[in-house]
Formats: structure tokens, C-alpha cells, sequence
């Protein structure tokens, strides 16, 4: 059941790329091809591998429970919040903060995971700042 | 080894540090953006001047050079306008092709008095090529060609079609009468060098680019230039080649390099590094970096530099309606 | 004889104590940046080139610097390749897919040390490849236009069938997502914007680092999320290490493959646009062609270790062809290095080699030295790096997340970015699931505006004529090659049930859905 909804699914994105596609807006001058034939090149071959693997579906995979689904939304949007934050707190704290939250999440009794969080905070923080010169991102502490 | 390195860049930090209290404005960080990837025209503009500013002492610490590419410059443009308007370490690397695109409205939205124009450091005049082996002699025979059978020409160039390199070539077949230059075979390359190869490859006939991107393939014997963009023949190694004018087709196109800067930055800082392009164009060392890569004299900065961008926008948004790019 | 004299000045050049520290400096941080998922050979070299220029280093010595990043990073993108299934960039991609088995059968050192050994082989030939044959090889690359690279590409996707065998539709499905995916941004050929949705960011394309640290590290990142409490016990479960070097008999059941696929790499590491990615792709594939009799590739077969790492090590020592002796860059690294020559005033092209022998001669000498200093560091380091594997998951893990964001956020300063990563981290885990192959979306990035823009311009050139895409002997040669080679066997093996090994399997299958 899975196959037949992910071809579907592929299906629906071919027809959407190939619509995106038609809608290119071409300039005056353009070569023989132009930038939209490729792109429906793509698309035809997409709907063609969707279709096959909505008609020739593999064994289902075995999805999450819910616990375990909520649990990983939750990282999804552990990550993209510390992704926004980062250059307003700055990247130690910020980086602190996440890799502790993964850390507690993965297993890792409460205090050990702030222990761990600073550590690589910290060493990431010394290896692509002060020895690769990377610029990270500074927070208000200037760090 | 290590903390020897931590310690020599400690000591360049120290160095830009040193002279703050001496000076009105110090860039801290001075930053160029090069709004290409590595090896391009742009790219190279912020590398050597930056490299050169430091080595004559001109600004105290290494020039960052930050790669932003995307838009054919219209990223850098659109980030500096939105997100670093007011950053007084920064100049962003420009060039006609900057110019072309702010006059055909490619960068969606911006206009060219949202920065401030800083100054320029040479210009690179355009070249027109053959294969060193092409029974094709001079530009005329090339035009001739182009107007009897515009299918068996095509011209390769390091920019996208409408882009400056086929500008050039457009530019040259006006002058040169022919009428609907949508015939003109333009194949667009990712950068001079691939078109270039593909020109001694003989996958096209024709190439089209700067004078410095020719410049070692001419030296050793593999394409021919067929015409040099330029108002009358260059200096030194260059006096060679034929400009087009003098072959009786009135072309001329100048791909200038040089700066701009955010629109808000300080009249202090804007100050600075006017003042400093215009100290580095004078140098000794920079005019040897312009002989060494084909760049030819143009001498503006500050407010002179501003109006001699507009012209120049002016000018190619006159040329691109003319030949039908833009409306 | 002229140019083994020439050869020998150079290392007069490279050896000074100077030259060798740098080398050993710039192979250490390399190695490190290789490993690192994010910083690749191409950022680790443009990170580095403040560094250069901040000490004050001449041409000569600067160089040596950076090509030794280049060699150490294309070294070390093996590591976490084997030990954590992370290619540290593209051109290690190809090392995952035997060597993280191996390191979960126990025998993640000797594959750590026979693809040391590997690479080594593929560099020090590619090197003398250079030497000998640079303007020679010159001419390989002008035998491509854009209708045989246009080709050549069609060629890495026909070979994608041999890769991931398991369903050639969901192969194919991810090869058209990876093509999708490059087609956003602004069309390099006419400059108009492309599924861009008129959000700047994409204008400039999607980079393939955030496709690649998304789609493998942060979705192994959601893996062990997932699993946590089945998992947990792996902690209690002691870590296999195994030995750290190969067996004689292993080492030399993967010599041939080396000898092959180092020339294989060159080759596609002479050719622009073609690079270091699509070389160690290739050579994988083609050995997987020639020797998996048992069905043993992909399972931990050290030559499927051996394959791609000579593959792409041999290629970075090709990629230097083009750069040296056209001043065309074959690819990202080598444009870096060739922005650092231009910078100091040095112009690569056809006269390079006669004008400024000494920098050619001692950049070449110290690509000798830098990888028998990278043999020499990587070899006996497999016993430390290895020790990653003693790392609990529920530690590594945030470690490997958070240094993914790093190598992301650190080149191109954008949170942008960092949430398009987030969003393929979500999407791999998802293809994961689905039992859909990720290799083939990476490579669909990797090489998608390439293979338009050449179809474009060949269409182009022969006015709309599209039977030029066959027209010339080397175009053909290469179509053969992947219709015969590697689509047919495709199809013949599933109308011919006896060779069909998988058929029971397919059928059971098929009747159960």
C-alpha cells in the first residue's frame, strides 16, 4: 500500500514539474532547445517510474508508531528552530542547546546530555573557528 | 605547527588592530564578494586587488573573500541591497556584465542606485577569435560568413545568451549590417576557458570573450584574434591585433572591473576605499598586475566612477532595445 | 629524459624543510576537512586560502599547501564514508556502499586501510600521468564536445542499474528527483529563472553538499531517532573492531581492480566537467560489472572499497591536466586552485609548462611527497580513527548532526540552507523507508545542469538537428557502451529466468502484494 501511495504521490509531482515547466517564461533570444525541454524530459520519465512503481508495488517498509513519529517531528523541528536561532544566540549556545536536546533524546540520562550538548559546542566551536577560521555565527556574546 | 599558525594569524588580527586610532575608518574585517564561484572574472578582481592592497600595506589585514554566486551576481546584489546595506567592510566585485544585467532589469526588482559605486581598476576589452588553423583571416570575412550562411558559424562565449560575451559579439554584427541578429549562433559556455577549449576542440568556430582570456592561447599559436573591441590598437604584446574599427565595423566593448559598495555604509568608509582604489590604481605594483593580465587604463573612482556606470547602463539598455533583447 | 630532469629540479624545489612542513600541515588539515561531512577538497582548499596568503607563502610554497588539502581531503573522504555511511563529499559517495558494510561485519579497519592503500595506488599513477602525458591528454579532452559529454553523463546514468539493483524503477525515480532538483535556479544558458517559486536562495541552484549532508547525515541522524529504544542495547553489544590491515590475499584480490580503476578515474578526471565524482561512479560501477559474480558488491566487498577510492583519487591527479595546460577547470577544487594561481599572478594555459617551469615542476614533485605523506598518516591513524566506532550512537549522532550544520553554515553563512537540509535529512529518511536508493539522487544534482547545457549547446550547434547527439565515433562508442554494457543486461536478465537469481524473490514478492 505504501508504493501505490508514494507512486501516486510521484505521479502528482511529475504533473506539478511538468506544469512549473510550461510556465517557464522564455527570453527573447534562446537557444534551439530552449530551458523547458528538459525539464519535460524529466517529468515524462518521472510519471513513467511513478506509474511503475504504483502498478508493481514492493512489501510495505515498517513505519514508526506514533510515539516514535511524534519523537522524530519533534527533531525536525528541534533543527529548524536552532537553524533560525542560530544567528541570533549566537552559535555555542545554540549549538549547546540542540546537540544536548539530540543527546537527551537518543538516550542519554538529563545531566550527561548538558554535559555532552557544551562539550561539542565547544570543540566543533575551537576546530572550525579557531583553527579552520570559519566564521560561525555570533550572538550578542560574540560567540 | 598548529598554535605557530594560530599565533601568525593572531599577529595579522594584531596587526589590523594597530592602526584604528590613527586613521578615521579602518575596515576590521575588510570582505570582498566575488559574486561568482572561484576562477572567475570576478573572482579574480577581488583575490588580486585585495592581495594587493595588503601586500602595499594599504589596508592593515588579509581581504576575506566570500564566493556568493548565483543570478549571474543578482544573489550578491539582491544581499547586499537587502541584508548588509549598511556594512562598512564590504565592497562587492563588479563588472560591465553587472552593468548589462542591472540595464536588462536581470536582477529581479534591483536598480543600480541602490549601492554606492566605488571606483574601477581596468578594463578588459572584448576579443573576437578564430581557430589558429580557421581559413577565416579578419573580421570581415567572419561577418561576410555569418551573413551568407549564419547556420555555419557559431560563436562561443563564457556568458549566458544576452549575457556580455554574446552582447559583443551582437554588438559587432550591427555594426556590421546584419539586421536580424537572432541568426547569430551564440553557444553559451561556463566561463571563457571551456569556451575556448571547445573552440580548439572545433565544436564552434568562433569564440568570444576578454582579452585576457585569450591572451595565452594567442601566445601560443592556437586561436587567432580576429578583432579587438577596443577604440584604437592596445599597448605592448596587444599592439598586434586589428581592432574592428579599423576593419570598417564600428564595435567597441569594454568589460571594466571594479567596485561597488552598500548604499548606507559611512561617508568615512566610502571614503576609504575610493580613496584606496584610487592609492592601489596608481601603484607600480598594480599597473605591472594589468600588463601581466591584458587590462587596459580606465581610471574612475568616486563620483566620476558612479557616472560613468550610469552611462554605461544607459547605453547598453539603448543597444539591447535596438537589437530586440529587451522591450 | 628532458622531463624526468625537470621532474628532478622540481623536488629540489619541494624539498626544502619549509615545502615539507607545509605539505604535512596541508595533508593533516585535508585529511581532517575530508572526513569532516560538509567540508569538502573544494571548500577545504578555499578555506585555506587566507591561511596561504596570511603567512606571506610565495607561489611555490602556497601551492604545496593547497594541493596537499586537495590530496588529504580526497584521502580523507573515505572515513566517515566506512565508518558512519556519511560521504564526506560527492567523490567519496561511491565508498559508502561497500565500506559501511564492512565496518558493520568488524572489518572497518581493513577497509580503512586498503582504501588508504587504494587511494595512494590512484594518486601516485595519476601523478605520473601527469608527468608524462599532460599535453598528450590535452588532446583526450578536446575529443569532447558537448554531444559525447552529453553522452558520457547518459553513460553514468545507464550504469546507475548495476548499482542499486533492488527495483530499477525506484533507481530511475530517484535519478529524475536528483535531475528535478538541478533544473532549480537560473538557467545558466538563457538566464531565466527555473522553479525558483521567486525566492532568491534558489536562484542560485540547490547546492549539492546541502543535497548530500541532508540526504545521508541528518537522515541517519532520524534513523537512530527512530529506533531508539530498538537500538538502545547496541551500547551493551561490544564493538568488533577487527584487524587493522588488510590480508595479503585481500589486499592483492583488489589489486587489479585498483590498476583498473585508476585509470578509469584519470581519464574521467581529465576530462572538464567530467571530475573526480563521476570517477570514482564509474569505476565503481564498472567493476561491479566485471566481478560480481557471487552478488557479493554491496554486501562489504573490499573491492568495491578499492574500486571507487582509487577511482577518485586517480581522477584528482587528472583534474590537474586541464587546469595546468588549458586553464580550464575540470572541476570545483581545481577552480579554486586555479583562482589561488591567477591570484599570484601565475597563468595557467599552453604555456604554463614552458613559462613558469619551476611552479609546475614543484607543485608536481610535492603531489609526490604529499601522498607518501598521506600513506604514511593515513595507515597508522586507522587504529584512531576507528575508535569512532566505540563512540555510543546516542553521542556521535548529535556530533554528527551538529557538524553537518557547521560545514553547511560555515561556507555559505546562510539558515536558508540550513533548512533546505533539515527538509532532505526528512526526505531521506522517507526514501530510506520506501527502500528508494539515495546514490542516484545525488548524482541526478551532481551532473544534471552539465548534461543539459551540453544537450543544449549540441542541439544548438547543429541547428535543431538532434541525430548529432550520435554522430561522431566517440559519441557512439559511448552509447554502446551503456546500451550494451549496462541497460540490456537489464532486461535480458529478467526474461532468461535461469540467470535471473533474484526471480523467486520477485515473484514471492509480486504475489504478496
Amino acid at each position: 500500500m505504501s508504493d501505490r501511495i508514494f507512486g501516486a504521490v510521484g505521479l502528482l509531482l511529475a504533473a506539478l514539474f511538468a506544469y512549473s515547466a510550461m510556465i517557464i517564461e522564455e527570453s527573447f533570444l534562446s537557444d534551439a532547445v530552449g530551458p523547458k525541454a528538459f525539464p519535460l524530459i524529466i517529468a515524462a520519465i518521472l510519471a513513467v517510474c511513478s506509474l511503475t512503481i504504483l502498478l508493481k508495488p514492493d512489501a510495505a517498509p515498517k513505519w514508526p508508531t506514533l510515539p516514535r513519529f511524534v519523537e522524530l517531528v519533534a527533531s525536525i523541528v528541534v533543527m529548524v528552530l536552532y537553524a533560525e536561532f542560530l544567528p541570533i544566540v549566537g552559535f555555542v549556545i545554540a549549538t549547546a542547546l540542540a546537540s544536548a536536546y539530540l543527546t537527551w533524546r537518543l538516550g542519554t540520562s538529563a545531566i550527561q546530555s548538558v554535559v555532552v550538548g557544551i562539550s561539542i559546542a565547544v570543540g566543533i566551536y575551537i576546530i572550525f573557528h579557531l583553527l579552520f577560521g570559519l566564521s560561525l555565527a555570533k550572538g550578542p556574546l560574540g560567540f | 605547527m598548529i598554535s605557530k599558525v594560530v599565533r601568525a594569524a593572531l599577529a595579522v588580527a594584531a596587526m589590523s588592530l594597530a592602526p584604528v586610532a590613527a586613521q578615521a575608518f579602518e575596515p576590521e574585517n575588510p570582505e570582498c564578494i566575488a559574486p561568482a564561484n572561484p576562477g572567475g572574472g570576478w573572482d579574480f578582481t577581488c583575490r588580486q586587488v585585495g592581495k594587493t592592497l595588503q601586500d602595499l600595506g594599504l589596508i592593515g589585514s588579509t581581504m576575506q573573500v566570500t564566493n556568493l554566486a548565483g543570478g549571474g551576481g543578482g544573489v550578491a546584489y539582491a544581499a547586499v541591497v537587502n541584508k548588509r546595506g549598511d556594512d562598512n567592510d564590504l565592497i562587492v566585485a563588479a563588472s560591465s556584465a553587472t552593468a548589462t544585467r542591472l540595464a536588462q532589469g536581470a536582477y529581479p526588482g534591483n536598480t543600480m542606485d541602490q549601492v554606492r559605486w566605488v571606483g574601477a581598476v581596468g578594463a578588459d576589452y572584448g576579443v573576437i577569435a578564430v581557430a589558429a588553423k580557421s581559413p577565416i583571416q579578419n573580421l570581415t570575412e567572419l561577418m561576410d560568413q555569418m551573413k551568407d550562411k549564419p547556420s555555419s558559424i557559431a560563436i562561443a562565449g563564457g556568458s549566458a545568451v544576452g549575457g556580455w560575451d554574446h552582447l559583443k559579439v551582437l554588438i559587432a554584427a550591427n555594426a556590421a549590417g546584419i539586421e536580424d541578429v537572432r541568426k547569430v549562433k551564440y553557444i553559451a559556455f561556463n566561463g571563457g576557458g571551456e569556451a575556448v577549449t571547445q573552440l580548439l576542440a572545433g565544436s564552434v568556430q568562433a569564440f568570444s570573450g576578454d582579452i585576457s582570456e585569450a591572451k595565452g592561447f594567442v601566445d601560443s599559436g592556437d586561436i587567432r584574434v580576429v578583432a579587438v573591441l577596443s577604440p584604437e590598437r592596445l599597448e605592448g604584446d596587444y599592439a598586434a591585433f586589428p581592432t574592428a574599427k579599423e576593419q570598417g565595423i564600428d564595435a567597441i566593448g569594454a568589460n571594466w572591473r571594479g567596485f561597488y559598495a552598500p548604499k548606507n555604509m559611512t561617508d568615512d568608509a566610502y571614503n576609504f576605499w575610493v580613496s584606496k582604489i584610487d592609492e592601489l590604481y596608481a601603484t607600480p605594483e598594480w599597473k605591472n598586475v594589468m600588463k601581466n593580465n591584458g587590462l587596459a587604463p580606465l581610471d574612475l573612482q568616486g563620483a566620476e566612477f558612479e557616472k560613468f556606470v550610469s552611462e554605461s547602463v544607459a547605453k547598453i539598455q539603448q543597444i539591447s532595445r535596438n537589437i530586440g533583447i529587451i522591450k | 629524459m628532458d622531463t624526468l630532469s625537470s621532474l628532478a629540479d622540481g623536488f629540489v624545489i619541494a624539498m626544502t624543510f619549509q615545502n615539507l612542513i607545509l605539505a604535512l600541515l596541508g595533508c593533516f588539515l585535508g585529511t581532517i576537512m575530508g572526513a569532516l561531512p560538509g567540508l569538502g577538497p573544494s571548500n577545504g582548499v578555499a578555506i585555506l586560502i587566507p591561511l596561504a596568503f596570511s603567512l606571506g607563502l610565495g607561489a611555490t610554497p602556497s601551492l604545496i599547501l593547497l594541493t596537499s588539502v586537495y590530496y588529504g581531503a580526497m584521502y580523507g573522504g573515505r572515513i566517515s564514508s566506512i565508518l558512519l555511511n556519511i560521504p564526506g563529499d560527492a567523490p567519496a559517495l561511491m565508498t559508502c556502499i561497500d565500506g559501511y558494510p564492512m565496518a558493520q561485519n568488524g572489518r572497518g579497519g581493513e577497509a580503512l586501510a586498503l582504501s588508504g592503500f587504494a587511494s595512494f595506488i590512484g594518486s601516485f599513477l595519476a601523478t605520473w600521468g601527469l608527468v608524462l602525458l599532460a599535453p598528450q591528454l590535452v588532446k583526450i579532452a578536446l575529443a569532447f564536445g558537448p554531444a559525447e559529454y552529453f553522452a558520457l553523463f547518459a553513460l553514468a546514468f545507464a550504469t546507475l542499474g548495476g548499482v542499486s539493483s533492488t527495483n530499477q524503477a525506484k533507481s530511475a525515480f530517484a535519478a529524475m528527483i536528483g535531475l528535478g532538483l538541478a533544473m532549480v535556479g537560473v538557467d545558466t544558458q538563457t538566464g531565466v529563472p527555473r522553479f525558483t517559486f521567486g525566492i532568491v536562495h534558489f536562484y542560485d541552484g540547490i547546492d549539492f553538499l546541502v543535497a548530500i549532508v541532508g540526504l545521508f547525515a541528518i537522515s541517519e541522524v532520524f534513523i537512530f531517532i527512530e529506533n531508539r529504544h530498538g537500538s538502545a542495547d547496541a551500547e551493551g553489544k561490544k564493538v568488533e573492531l577487527g584487524r587493522l590491515t588488510p590480508s595479503w590475499k585481500t589486499f592483492w584480490g583488489s589489486f587489479p581492480t585498483i590498476i583498473r580503476t585508476s585509470l578509469v578515474g584519470f581519464l574521467a578526471g581529465v576530462l572538464p566537467g567530467a571530475g573526480a565524482s563521476l570517477g570514482s561512479f564509474i569505476s565503481y560501477s564498472m567493476e561491479k560489472r566485471l566481478l560480481d559474480k557471487e552478488g557479493t558488491f554491496g554486501k562489504g566487498d573490499p573491492r568495491g572499497v578499492a574500486a571507487p577510492e582509487a577511482g577518485n583519487n586517480a581522477a584528482a591527479g587528472g583534474a590537474l591536466v586541464p587546469m595546468l595546460a588549458l586553464g580550464v577547470p575540470g572541476s570545483g577544487t581545481t577552480a579554486v586552485l586555479l583562482a589561488v594561481l591567477l591570484a599570484l599572478n601565475i597563468t595557467p594555459g599552453p604555456l604554463l609548462f614552458a613559462n613558469n617551469p619551476d611552479v609546475v615542476w614543484g607543485l608536481i614533485a610535492a603531489l609526490f611527497i604529499g601522498n607518501f605523506i598521506l600513506l604514511l598518516l593515513n595507515i597508522p591513524f586507522v587504529g584512531i580513527f576507528i575508535r569512532v566506532l566505540l563512540v555510543p550512537p546516542r553521542i556521535l549522532m548529535p556530533i554528527v548532526a551538529m557538524v553537518s550544520f557547521v560545514g553547511i553554515y560555515g561556507i555559505a553563512g546562510s539558515t536558508f540552507d540550513l533548512v533546505v537540509m533539515v527538509g532532505f535529512g526528512a526526505l531521506g529518511w522517507l526514501f530510506r523507508k520506501m527502500d528508494v536508493p539515495l546514490v542516484p539522487i545525488i548524482l541526478g544534482v551532481l551532473l544534471g545542469n552539465n548534461m543539459e547545457s551540453n544537450l543544449r549547446r549540441a542541439i544548438t550547434i547543429s541547428d535543431g538537428d538532434w541525430s548529432v547527439l550520435f554522430s561522431s565515433p566517440l559519441s557512439m562508442t559511448l552509447w554502446a557502451i551503456s546500451i550494451i554494457g549496462f541497460v540490456l543486461p537489464i532486461f535480458v536478465g529478467r526474461f532468461i529466468p535461469k540467470k535471473a537469481k533474484k526471480l523467486p524473490e520477485t515473484v514471492e514478492e509480486e504475489v504478496s502484494n
